[in-house]
């Protein structure tokens, strides 16, 4: 076990990172015993770019998200977000930060089943203490294409509309960083496009910088870099790949 | 996030609706305590039937005037009862009101957790969940003051004319105790609710990703040092029950089980999987799939099982205690009368007793008095007797000085009393007789107890006919003369009876009055944890809607899923049940040992039918009220995983 893994990508970047992780280490601790799941990762996310992070199953992205977002510890390592070090941050200033600068989507849709569509979008404003402006949420909705909807309780809407919420209720803000894992895993792939589309927008379009988790090769290609973690370390990398060229890599990872 | 309150209690409504009515038939109970507790201080019996009293002062209490009213229009007994029924439904509803919301929070840990996520601070999670329960427990005290104020005229008019209160009582302005009801209302919710709050503020957004939510399984250390502190609370309450303590040990083990429930309950999270790992030993042996998947859900969410169990543990440890201890005191009644009586033969009635081959009468005058203090008058019950007769008729062995001088302005009183005031032998004891006389009575002898057959207060016999010229025996104690044979003396003499039955009459007495206070006072209680069990079980099943659906999906038979909610919740039953026995043993044992120290023989009466049927009632009710909303909700599931197949 290398705790001094080499930083990735070798050459260092040229202007201050939108997320920079520093020798990201994480281990579980349970009564069945020590989990590594991440063993020293460190990376930097260029502002207004587009990753996605690739690996077998229970290679640690997910971990490796939810530490980047600071929704969890890290055992050893920093993270740097926007300049903000996340360690030295309290509860409050963290939900303040994460408020502010970041988006989630995840596969589970995970929106509030008892507020309408509307209430959904407009909640993360409302827990800032803004009164939402009826535009704004009527903005992203129709960027969403979900114009119409607005009154619907997410139970009256399939799968992929109920993704679509999420990404506006994330677009909202207009967060520097969205955070999404796997946020295809279960739709059908004309749904999945449009949800990548979306994504991919938001960083052509806003510059904003998308970390997403994946298991789909096609799902990858939307990305400028995909990373892939084997065993909590970061083991390569291509860009502006081809979904086949993506497919061959992860078969070669996982033999 | 007020906003967001008003949206969730109607998302949450079967969470809610629990705790809705938790609280509406509490507020209800103290409601109805406090607006009759108000009619009996706003009742003013007849002048004829009271006495004005005015007290010693001293000790910077300046003398005062009080009225006392004599027994037959005495409402101070409705009075005790009414503030033991309001203390013991205070207690439940605190506690039923605490684990409810708990019960709420935790079930909502992935709802929490997203709000977290999209940006909501620790404060406003608090806020979120206080606000609900402000909206809730607004709504259930209005209801349950709505609700005792229609059924006071009712309540009062059974207790009219009772032995408690052998009186007309009306209702008294509704106002003021119907204010304090619905404000204890809030302030229970709000503590219940405060640190239900606290516990959401603490979810983490991760949360809201993990896929079951399960509960962190630790459980915080100011937690697990309270229940420690009220657990050694306890601990020392029950070494108190001992036969030094006489009259203090009922109330104890009345009280004792109380503070044990909390710490308990407190210490719930860890003891309950404890006790559940050896409940689930025979269910996995015995079952198949079920009986595991039922031992895994307890165990593996401590929190939510202690929740559940919570309202059993609280109603058998409370009641079972009361039934045992009760029954132990009446037992030990029995006993003390048994020795105290030594004539033969009773006769009951105050007609005079002259037929041949009787020795002696012991016909005693019972009389009231009014004992005077610094700062109070109270009524209390006398005896006017012969004290060489009744020396012999019963036991009435000096503890200090001599009973032979009990004449002219005198007084023998009981060992209790002498303990409770410091009576020694010489002491004067200033008093008020019914006809206004106000006399000095010096204490010549403390006596032994006998409960039931001498009250705390002899007086010579002359001194009671004196300011009581219209008293009558009840009872008399009859010595047959020498060689008549008591068993053929019975038969001559009209009202009479042999010791020996009178005894068991009096006893028989002593647990019929027990049965009569049991019910009182239990009777809301059981009512209200009766509602309680169901209440969480049934929101604890409402909200697995999601769980069966999936299990149905993954190919369990309704059967089976039945199953498993049947033994869980037996387990958690059985969990509850068994915490509640043992606190029940341990009082019952020990209330024993302090009664009969120094009685001999006393028999042991055990109310298994209560006891059993108590123990019964909370499983069927568990076990119940968990089925039923499983069975509504497989059947609802059917039709969904048809649709969700067909897609
Ligand atoms: N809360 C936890 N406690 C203990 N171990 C954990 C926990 N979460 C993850 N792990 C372990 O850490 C490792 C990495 O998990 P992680 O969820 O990051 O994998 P993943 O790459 O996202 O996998 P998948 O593609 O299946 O989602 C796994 O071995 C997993 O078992
Ligand atoms: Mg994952």
């Amino acid at each position: 076990m290398t705790a001094t893994a080499p930083a990735y990508p070798f050459t260092a970047p040229a202007e201050p990172p939108a997320l920079l992780l520093d020798g990201i280490t994480k281990t579980y601790r349970s009564k069945a015993g020590a989990v590594d799941a991440l063993r020293g990762v460190t990376y930097h996310f260029a502002r207004g770019s587009f990753t996605a992070v690739m690996g077998p199953s229970g290679s640690g992205k997910s971990t490796l998200l939810q530490c980047a977002a600071g929704l969890d510890h890290p055992t050893t390592g920093t993270v740097v977000l926007n300049g903000v070090t996340l360690l030295g941050l309290n509860e409050v200033e963290l939900t303040k930060l994460r408020r502010a600068e970041m988006g989630f989507v995840f596969q589970a849709y995970n929106l509030l089943p008892s507020l309408t569509v509307y209430d959904n979008v407009a909640l993360p404003l409302r827990l800032t203490g803004r009164r939402p402006a009826r535009n704004d949420v009527q903005r992203v909705l129709e960027q969403v294409g979900l114009e119409g909807k607005a009154k619907r309780r997410p139970a009256e809407l399939s799968g992929g509309q109920q993704q679509r919420v999420a990404i506006a209720r994330a677009l909202i803000t207009r967060p520097s960083v969205f955070f999404a894992d796997e946020p295809t895993g279960a739709l059908d792939s004309g749904t999945s496009r449009q949800i990548l589309g979306l994504l991919r927008e938001a960083t052509d379009r806003a510059g904003q910088t998308v970390v997403m988790v994946t298991h789909d090769p096609v799902a990858a290609a939307y990305a400028d870099r995909v990373l892939f973690l084997a065993d909590g370390l970061l083991t390569g990398h291509l860009d502006r790949a081809t979904p086949a060229q993506i497919a061959a890599a992860m078969s070669d990872l996982e033999r | 996030m007020f906003f967001l309150s008003r949206q969730t209690v109607g998302r949450h409504r079967s969470l809610y609706a629990g705790s809705f009515v938790a609280l509406a038939v509490g507020v209800f109970l103290l409601g109805l305590a406090a607006t009759a507790t108000a009619a009996t201080v706003a009742y003013h019996g007849p002048a004829s039937a009271s006495i004005s009293v005015t007290t010693l002062g001293g000790d910077g209490t300046p003398p005062q005037t009080v009225k006392v009213p004599l027994s037959d229009a005495d409402v101070s007994g409705l009075q005790t009862v009414l503030s033991m029924v309001g203390t013991i439904s205070g207690f439940i509803t605190v506690f039923v009101i605490a684990s409810t919301f708990a019960f709420a929070v935790a079930s909502r840990r992935q709802e929490l957790g997203l709000l977290r996520l999209i940006g909501a601070t620790p404060r406003q999670i608090r806020r979120m969940v206080l606000g609900e329960a402000v909206v809730v427990a607004l709504a259930a005290s209005l209801t349950g003051a709505v609700a005792a104020q229609l059924a006071t005229p009712f309540l009062l008019s059974k207790a009219s004319y009772t032995e408690l209160a052998p009186v007309k009582l009306e209702p008294a302005s509704p106002w003021v105790p119907l204010a304090i009801a619905v404000g204890a209302g809030l302030l229970v919710a709000m503590l219940g609710a405060r640190s239900a709050a606290r516990r959401a503020g603490r979810v983490a957004p991760i949360d809201a990703l993990r896929e079951a939510a399960l509960e962190p399984p630790r459980i915080g250390p100011a937690r697990i040092v309270f229940g420690l502190l009220f657990l050694a609370g306890a601990i020392t309450m029950l070494t108190l029950i001992r036969p030094s303590s006489d009259e203090g040990a009922v109330p104890l083990a009345m009280f004792t089980p109380m503070v044990i429930v909390i710490a308990l309950t407190l210490l719930a999270p860890l003891v309950v999987p404890l006790v559940g790992r050896v409940w689930a030993l025979p269910l996995v042996a015995w079952t198949q799939v079920s009986g595991r998947l039922a031992r895994s859900n307890v165990l593996a969410a401590p929190r939510r099982s202690a929740s559940l169990a919570a309202p059993i543990l609280a109603i058998s440890a409370i009641a079972g205690s009361m039934v045992l201890s009760l029954s132990f005191a009446a037992d030990s009644a029995e006993a003390t009368i048994r020795d105290a009586v030594r004539a033969p033969i009773v006769v009951t009635g105050a007609a005079p007793v002259d037929v041949a081959g009787v020795k002696a009468v012991d016909a005693g005058l019972p009389v009231q008095l009014v004992r005077v203090a610094a700062d109070y008058a109270e009524l209390e019950d006398a005896e006017g007797i012969d004290p060489g007769i009744a020396a012999q008729t019963r036991d009435l062995t000096e503890l200090s000085g001599k009973l032979s001088d009990l004449t002219g302005n005198t007084v023998a009183v009981s060992k209790e009393m002498s303990g409770f005031e410091g009576y020694d032998v010489g002491d004067e004891i200033p008093v008020v007789f019914a006809d206004q006389a106000s006399v000095k009575l010096r204490v010549v002898a403390v006596v032994k107890n006998a409960f039931g057959v001498n009250p705390s207060f002899l007086l010579p016999l002359d001194l009671a006919r004196k300011h009581a010229p219209d008293a009558q025996a009840e009872r008399s104690f009859v010595l047959p003369a020498d060689g008549v044979d008591p068993g053929e003396l019975v038969k001559r003499l009209p009202g009479a009876q042999l010791a020996a039955d009178w005894e068991a009459d009096q006893a028989e007495g002593v647990r019929k009055g027990n049965r009569v206070g049991l019910v009182m006072l239990l009777g809301p209680a059981a009512l209200y944890s009766a509602i309680a069990i169901a209440n969480t079980l049934l929101m604890g099943s409402l909200q697995r809607r999601q769980e069966f659906v999936t299990s149905r999906l993954l190919g369990a038979t309704p059967a089976q899923l039945r199953r498993m909610v049947l033994w869980e919740s037996s387990l958690v039953g059985a969990v509850a049940l068994s915490l509640g026995t043992a606190t029940t043993v341990t009082v019952g044992v020990l209330i024993r040992h302090a009664m009969t120290a120094g009685v001999a023989d006393v028999p042991v009466t055990v109310p298994w039918g209560i006891l059993l049927g108590i123990g019964a009632l909370c499983l069927i009710l568990a076990v119940g009220s968990a089925l039923a909303p499983t069975t509504y909700l497989l059947r609802v599931a059917a039709g969904e995983t048809g649709v969700q197949q067909r897609e």
